[in-house]
């Protein structure tokens, strides 16, 4: 089921188009990943599905409810974080806590209590729940915002770079928790982020964007085949032998094999998966012995700079 | 849409929260009422000459009587040249210089609620929750108007007990405030003043970058009670009961278009986008 449905999505500030015709959709539970440069209109993408923003054209339903009818019901079942922590930085961290809770509907004090604690002791702020924001550090303040943003429970989460400020274990700890939402609660999250890694990791859909445009859609995979005309299988074998390269380059999707000491390089057009069973067949038969076998995919950092170079190579 | 009072109430708690532990906002309100309700009581009362000193000043207070409006000549003719002056500066020349204390205070606290938020960079997380544009506005408008005119009132009964008390003799055991302008001021015109320094500043909060700017831009608002100030003290002027009604109705109107015109200009989107 579709959660985020976006159709021809367009905003302009006066001669300038920050999202240009964007259409997309984000299943339950799916964790999409917007990346694109500085300046190419993610943020702007997320203030319109967060009704922040009134669309210069185009629609969007978030769980159904239109962005241009419903945009408090909209605003109800949706957690965001900020670009900035936007924390009252006079105010404690539980206070922050409790203005938003209550912000979101959350009333009833036992559950506004139950459920703040539990989010600062997931993020370790709750020792320092009395303390004001102003005194937190970049890191225990981007935690803070994330908590602000989980309180409510919302099924769709907007996170603008969620791990940025963030150290290396607090970003796995991130992570972790963005998976966990994602599998467990079925929460739908939209992940804007610089980290290619970060969308590697969690994004089972990724949309590039350029100066509001998109120039990619698909998972990591399908956009690594966008950017590789070929599909690159690295075998390890204890002895390789020049008859290898004979038996391999006669398999049916087999386009192009080099021999090195320990490592055959294959590249092929055909899908990996398919192949690979045949080939392995093959060098066993042929009394190779095989060590590992490993598909080389591009990285989505690869894709990433490929296509957002390469597009802008063409303008 | 219903305005839901809980949501504004919410984000009037939140502000004042916010408001009461930033000295930069609370240095002046409590300041310059002090001043204007202790200090410049004691000193025009007992410092030599500072309103009447015989034999050096009587020349200009005739003038000065001379001047003021036949209303206040009938209620001075029966006092003596001290307790005339003392009655003339402190009921009535210091009359306009409380509208200064709910204009200075609402000033303060709306800049910073509004313009300061927005400084802050806390104003986004705020438009993403579910709380109406309306119940924003009035959660907004209460914390500055509340506390401005809590401080007024306050002010107005602190000044009333000083100037009773150190006047209780001198007019012979008689208390000479409050009068109907004071409370006309007090209770009519100092919410209107208040209302409208809000009104202001909810419209020029899109377009402000922060809270000092949403302050010098407010402080044009001022002058019309400089104005009145200096129009009581060359007596060009006089704020009696029918003048403070005529005033009263006509800010009352104003506040009203000030108040449309700042919602009209209260954009979600205008608010967010500058701050980029």
């Amino acid at each position: 089921m579709s959660m985020i449905v976006a159709h021809g999505l367009t905003k302009r500030f006066g001669d300038l188009t920050a999202v240009d015709n964007l259409s997309f959709e984000i299943d339950e539970g799916e964790v999409f990943g917007l990346l694109g440069p500085n300046g190419a209109g993610k943020t702007t993408t997320i203030r319109l599905l967060a009704c922040l923003l009134i669309p210069t054209k185009g629609e969007a339903e978030i769980a159904g409810y239109s962005i241009w009818r419903d945009q408090l019901k909209i605003r109800e079942i949706t957690g965001i974080l900020t670009e900035n922590p936007c924390l009252y930085e006079r105010l404690t961290a539980y206070e922050n806590m409790e203005f938003f809770a209550e912000a979101y509907n959350i009333t009833d004090p036992r559950e506004k209590s139950i459920r703040i604690r539990e989010l600062l002791e997931f993020f370790g702020l709750w020792d320092r729940r009395h303390d004001k924001v102003g005194k937190f550090s970049k890191g225990m303040k981007q935690k803070l915002a994330i908590a602000r943003a989980l309180v409510h429970r919302p099924p769709i989460l907007y996170l603008d770079e969620p791990t940025s400020d963030l150290d290396p274990e607090s970003s796995k700890a991130i992570r972790d928790l963005i998976r966990k939402l994602s599998e467990r609660e079925q929460c739908t999250i939209l992940l804007s982020t610089h980290r290619l890694e970060d969308a590697e990791k969690l994004c089972s859909k990724v949309m590039i964007i350029k100066e509001g445009r998109r120039i990619a859609l698909g998972s990591p995979s399908q956009l690594s085949m966008m950017v590789n005309e070929y599909n690159v299988l690295e075998i390890r074998l204890r002895h390789p032998h020049k008859k290898i390269r004979s038996i391999l380059e006669d398999i049916s999707g087999v386009d192009r094999v080099e021999i090195g000491e320990t490592v055959i390089r294959i590249e092929m057009k055909k899908d990996v998966e398919e192949v690979t069973p045949i080939i392995v067949r093959h060098i066993v038969e042929a009394g190779g012995e095989v060590l590992s076998v490993t598909p080389i995919r591009p990285s989505l950092e690869d894709v990433y700079l490929k296509l957002v170079k390469g597009d802008g190579d063409k303008a | 849409m219903e305005i839901r009072l809980e949501k504004a109430f919410l984000i009037f708690r939140k502000d004042w929260k916010e408001i009461s532990r930033n000295w930069q906002v609370i240095l002046p309100i409590i300041a310059v009422p002090l001043v204007l309700t202790i200090v410049l009581p004691v000193i025009m009362i007992y410092l030599p000459g500072a309103v009447y000193n015989q034999g050096v000043y009587t020349g200009d207070v005739t003038e000065f009587i001379k001047n003021i409006p036949s209303e206040v000549r009938m209620q001075i003719s029966m006092m003596d040249s001290r307790q005339a002056m003392i009655y003339i500066v402190l009921v009535y020349l210091f009359a306009p210089f409380f509208l200064i204390i709910p204009l200075m205070a609402s000033s303060v606290i709306a800049s910073d609620s509004f313009a300061g938020e927005k400084e802050r960079k806390t104003i986004e997380a705020l438009l993403a929750t579910p709380i109406s544009d309306d119940e924003l506005l009035l959660g907004k408008i209460l914390v500055s108007f509340i506390p401005s005119m809590t401080v007024t009132i306050l002010s107005f009964t602190v000044y009333t007990i000083v100037v009773d008390l150190l006047t209780y003799d001198i007019f012979n055991g008689k208390y000479i405030l409050p009068n109907t302008t004071w409370l006309l001021l007090i209770f009519g015109a100092a919410p209107a003043v208040a209302f409208a320094t809000i009104g202001l500043i909810v419209g020029i909060s899109a377009r402000v970058k922060g809270f000092r700017e949403a302050q010098e831009i407010s402080g044009v608002l001022i002058i019309p009670i400089v104005m009145l100030i200096a129009g009581q003290a060359t007596g060009a002027f006089f704020l009696g009961t029918n003048t403070l009604l005529i005033m009263v109705v006509v800010l009352v109107i104003l506040d009203i278009m000030i108040f449309y015109i700042g919602k009209m200009l209260f954009e979600r989107e205008k608010i967010l986008v500058r701050l980029d």
